[in-house]
């Protein structure tokens, strides 16, 4: 299943790459042109080398395992306790990786053609957002899962507070806050689990545990999962700590909001197979997961209802489809888990495309609001194509890949005997079609309602003063289609990366 | 929040929940007191002597080097943002008309008003300070302390250099300067990993102390090259009377040094722009 191999070449470039990208546009500040030749060569550079690296770990600074009867090994063959840091690309970390490239190559492409100067730092977060979720993706040590989480929370502040306007301050002001609780929730976990076997490595860790009996120290293991499932719930944006979250995507750019929600699904599945991983022996703990992922489901979609703005509409949704992707985690049957992984995928899709759709109407200068615009589709019809297409996705609709993972969540749902959570999910599919139609609605397909000025973005932006909607936006909103189409068409293209994790988080859960 | 938001239900809630979380924290100490494995961290320390007598020094930026670079990241990006929620680096969308962004402040700093004593005591009291950073920088590798010990000690300096002096400081580093160097810091740090990648494809593997090239099984040799630039100009050594033992804490001092700028840049950049807000006018235009 792993290649033994401990130092493969692309794991430090994937993290490496991004951060020194990130520090020298930063430094360039409002270089513009120089700032998008680097920023566009690094995203499609992170790119290849996510789509064309082998399966491998990497121990970080070249410390090898320790042989429990004496010796070193540099192979990940050979049973040994880790000394370095360690990480893992493999299928999952692939796919995952390979999407939040792609996304982040349209994404700074989409930036770099829009936003006014001094763009340097906000593309340099940008960038280190995708490695802080890069780190949590691909690591298999506690202290570092935790510094990942720590500098993830920190830039999701900075991009949300980069537009500079009060709401968007606040949300990060209150984000950054409680980070802080999470933080330490995190930390204090960590350290029980680490007093209790003395490794940091993830599956040393589950390994001491398997061999060691601790049924005396059951109460502390009780309270490190509560203090990593506060955490779990925190960097995913689960309920009840939702509407931090949904504050976040609401008040960034929605191109923003696209690396934003793919950062947290990522998280969401990394802290969720890892808890699955250590605790599902203990009695409750998927029980205690999967009450919070429909908790979540269901206040997200009734919050999207509610919202007159399609960019809140899309901030609850995100929220509400991040409890689809847990439920599949928290059933912690292998069906269950690919549901869940799958999930994460398609919806880190559809969701893009939506939020792209969304940073278009932003050009044509009256808001996301229902009331504040309509009749673009007469203007752009592709965009109403698209973004019909997005939601038809979102909403589980065949042939679309929404409708293949949905399918197989609620299989599993009733492989299990749960019924009422395929019922659920069910509902939230159906709550999500009523909830972008009624944006979609207002938007795209109302005649235009002549008291509302409405802009054409695509005319001179001298004399309109608006800009047109770049060309790259379309091209992604094709590729993401694409995907989306067939994903829901061959569902085992993507289902191929997913099983042999499924498989390792039930039957070997100390192989990352 | 307010704390009158905490009367009634959502009050008792959150009690509650504190008095769980205490009791929780608590208990799980009481039961592992007496009761912590050891775990990995005996074959830390057996390893750690080898590259410097700092034992601290080979964790924190050898065995556990990778850890340190994206906590130093941490740091970074602390500044930034904090800077950022200040006004630098604030973007706005072409076309569309947007909310202005929200007005900041600066404090109300007057150095005019500190006595002429504390002016007389001033720089002696900062090139002390600095001077103390320093050793504890080069001397890094060897004793306690670090980059970071370092860094936080010479951004104390230019601190209280602004507190007496105001802008036109002794330290007197400029915005521009103290951004560039927290970047240099923090890409110093991550490029002393290069030499190792090329070298083993282990990211940061320590050529200068070089423990593991010559283990049956290691991937990758290091050059002789690589192992005199990064090892020599730190090697240390050991004089007892079964002999003379050599050892060399290899790039962990070159880390240091990345370490401390980044954390004098950072730190230096917040005290500046949060006692003088920020400005994208070049320094010394009005």
């Amino acid at each position: 299943m792993n290649e033994p191999i401990t130092n493969l070449w692309s794991i430090p470039l994937l993290i490496v790459i991004p951060i020194l990208t990130a520090i020298l546009v930063n430094l360039l500040y409002n270089k513009a042109n120089a700032i998008k030749t680097i920023a566009i060569s690094s995203s499609i550079t992170l790119l290849a080398i996510a789509l064309i690296s082998p399966f491998g770990f990497q121990w970080f600074t070249g410390q090898p395992g320790v042989i429990p009867g004496g010796g070193y090994t540099f192979s990940a063959d050979i049973f040994a306790w880790r000394l370095s840091l360690e990480y893992y690309y493999g299928s999952l970390q692939q796919i995952l990786i390979v999407i939040m490239s792609l996304l982040l190559a349209f994404v700074v492409f989409i930036s770099t053609r829009v936003l006014k100067k001094n763009f340097g730092t906000y593309i340099g977060l940008l960038f280190l957002l995708y490695t802080s979720a890069a780190i949590i993706i691909m690591v298999n040590d506690f202290y570092h899962l935790w510094i990942g989480v720590e500098f993830g929370s920190l830039l999701v502040a900075g991009v949300v507070a980069a537009s500079g306007e009060s709401i968007s301050q606040k949300a990060a002001l209150k984000y950054t806050f409680f980070s802080a609780l999470s933080g330490a929730g995190m930390a204090i976990s960590l350290a029980l689990i680490l007093g209790l076997t003395g490794y940091s490595n993830i599956s040393d860790a589950i390994r001491f545990m398997s061999n060691n009996q601790l049924g005396g120290m059951s109460g502390v293991l009780y309270v490190a999962f509560g203090f990593l499932i506060l955490s779990w719930i925190y960097a995913g944006g689960l309920a009840p700590t939702h509407p931090l979250k949904s504050d976040v995507y609401g008040a960034a750019y929605p191109h923003a909001t696209i690396l934003l929600q793919t950062q947290s699904k990522l998280m969401l599945v990394a802290m969720g197979l890892i808890i699955l991983r250590l605790f599902s022996g203990l009695p409750f703990a998927k029980e205690v997961m999967l009450a919070i992922s429909v908790i979540t489901m269901m206040l997200g979609v009734v919050m999207a209802l509610l919202q007159t703005d399609f960019r809140w509409t899309l901030a609850y949704l995100i929220i509400s489809h991040s409890g689809l992707v847990t439920v599949g985690i928290s059933l912690g049957t292998v069906a269950g888990i690919i549901g869940g992984l799958f999930q994460a995928v398609n919806d880190i899709i559809y969701m893009s495309i939506l939020l792209l759709c969304c940073e278009a109407v932003l050009y044509f200068g009256s808001g996301t609001s229902i009331r504040s615009i309509s009749g673009i589709a007469k203007s752009s019809p592709w965009l109403t194509g698209a973004v019909i297409v997005g939601a038809l996705a979102a909403s589980g609709i065949p042939p679309l890949n929404g409708f293949q993972s949905e399918l197989i969540l609620i299989q599993a749902a009733l492989g299990q005997g749960l019924p009422e959570i395929a019922v659920i999910i069910l509902m939230v599919s159906v709550t999500t079609f009523i909830a972008l139609f009624k944006s979609i609605y207002s938007i795209f397909l109302r005649p235009a309602d002549q008291t509302i000025i409405v802009g054409k973005p695509s005319a001179d932006a001298t004399t309109t003063g608006l800009s047109p909607v770049p060309k790259v936006l379309f091209l992604a909103l094709a590729v993401l289609i694409g995907i989306a189409i067939i994903l829901g068409v061959y569902p085992n293209l993507a289902l191929n990366f997913l099983n042999e994790t499924a498989m390792k988080v039930v039957y070997v859960p100390w192989v990352p | 929040m307010e704390m009158g938001e905490l009367k009634g239900a959502r009050g008792i809630v959150a009690l509650v929940a504190l008095v769980i979380i205490f009791a929780g924290v608590l208990f799980s100490f009481l039961q592992l007191n007496g009761n912590v494995a050891r775990g990995i961290s005996p074959e830390y320390n057996r390893l750690a002597y080898l590259e410097a007598p700092n034992n601290l020094a080979s964790w924190v930026y050898d065995l556990r080097g990778f850890d340190t670079f994206i906590e130093t990241g941490v740091i970074y990006v602390g500044a930034v943002v904090s800077v950022l929620a200040l006004g630098r680096g604030i973007v706005k969308v072409k076309g569309p008309r947007e909310e202005e962004p929200v007005p900041q402040t600066s404090f109300d700093f007057k150095p005019d008003t500190v006595p002429i004593i504390l002016k007389y005591f001033g720089l002696p009291a900062i090139m002390l300070i600095v001077s103390y950073g320093l050793l504890i920088v080069t001397g890094a590798a060897t004793s306690g302390g670090g980059g970071f010990q370092c860094g936080v000690i010479i951004s104390s300096a230019y601190l209280l250099g602004m507190a007496i002096y105001g802008k036109s400081n002794p330290l007197n580093l400029g915005k521009k300067f103290l951004i560039g160097l927290g970047s240099i810091g923090w890409a110093t740090y991550g490029l002393c990993g290069l030499p190792g990648y090329l070298a083993t494809h282990y990211w940061q593997y320590n050529v200068g102390a070089d423990l593991w090239s010559s283990y049956p099984g290691f991937p990758g040799a290091v050059p002789e090259i690589l192992r005199t630039v990064f090892g020599d100009p730190f090697r240390l050594a050991l004089v007892l009377k079964e002999g003379t033992f050599y050892s060399s804490a290899g790039i962990v001092p070159i880390i240091n040094l990345g370490e401390a700028f980044n954390v004098i840049g950072a730190l230096g950049l917040i005290f500046l722009v949060f006692a003088y807000g920020w400005s994208d006018r070049k320094e010394g235009e009005t």
